[in-house]
């Protein structure tokens, strides 16, 4: 089988760039173990419930907070849609959703460091002060016009779901904002 | 600035939204035979000062189509709803 390469492997070469001084934050990428939108109609909610147990999770969880069980994660992305990562390939399915693979459809860009909420405060409209945004949370928003969804991981420490047409964009985009704050970029794993 | 509560996502910047079309418009019935109606929803809009109704959507968001008031002459935003749950 042909190698999937991530779209931001040319971006993912290990130096130091920008302030010199400081090293404000890390940038990198991280392979998707697999992830899946799974979506529906009026019955969503219990028509996904076999597939979210399947995975150890409770239930669809809420627009805000990102649900987690051993090997899985999900995020509600709309009323009748959500997205989970996963890599058991044999994620159930019923009559009454749609199953759509987007393992090749997104690449992740990895955040971390002391200049991660300043950097994130410079290209979104959205108040990620440590207060407002919380480990664990997430949110749906545009970074340079394209649709990304950001996880908050921990205090300093943030995923950022990116179309994977967009990613060299979103990352260039991230990389020119993160300069003045002295930025390493982390080679891919 | 324009700030617009997604019932999905929360409050947000208008930067996030598109705007789609007029909401108060609704076709005629699909055996409808007059030319006028179909005219009108086709191509005629009023044009109103003050509270108007309309289809936003939240494209870098939760992509959901919205209906949301909004005023023209001032651009004061009102209620805002999912689209779909909208019946009239
Ligand atoms: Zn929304």
């Amino acid at each position: 089988m042909a190698e999937v390469l991530s779209p931001l492997k040319s971006k993912c070469v290990a130096g130091h760039h920008g302030a010199s001084e400081k090293s404000g934050l890390k940038m990198g990428t991280r392979a998707l173990s697999g992830l899946w939108q799974i979506a529906g109609w009026d019955d969503f909610e219990s028509a996904a419930q076999p597939v979210l147990s399947s995975l150890g999770l409770k239930d669809g969880g809420t627009f805000r907070i990102a649900q987690h069980a051993d090997g899985a994660t999900a995020w509600r992305i709309a009323p009748d849609r959500i997205l989970i990562e996963t890599a058991d390939p044999n994620l159930e399915n019923a009559p009454e959703l749609m199953k759509l693979d987007l393992s090749h459809a997104r690449s992740v860009i990895t955040l971390e460091g002391p200049s991660s909420r300043d950097l994130l405060s410079q290209l979104v409209a959205i108040d990620v002060t440590p207060m407002a945004f919380k480990p664990g949370e997430f949110f749906q928003t545009g970074i340079h016009h394209v649709g990304v969804l950001i996880h908050c991981l921990n205090s300093d420490r943030f995923d950022i779901l990116v179309p994977g047409t967009w990613a060299s964009s979103v990352w260039e985009a991230l990389y020119e904002n993160a300069l003045p704050h002295g930025v390493e970029t982390l080679e891919v794993a | 600035m324009i700030r617009i509560n997604c019932p999905v996502c929360g409050l947000r910047n208008e930067t996030e939204f598109t705007y789609g079309a007029d909401a108060t418009v609704s076709r005629p019935a699909m055996d409808e035979n007059e030319m006028k109606p179909w005219l009108d929803y086709v191509f005629n809009r009023t044009n109103p000062r003050g509270w108007h109704k309309e289809y936003w959507h939240h494209v870098q968001g939760c992509r959901q189509w919205l209906v949301l008031e909004r005023n023209t002459l001032t651009h004061e935003i009102g209620a805002c709803e999912l689209a779909r749950e909208v019946t009239e």
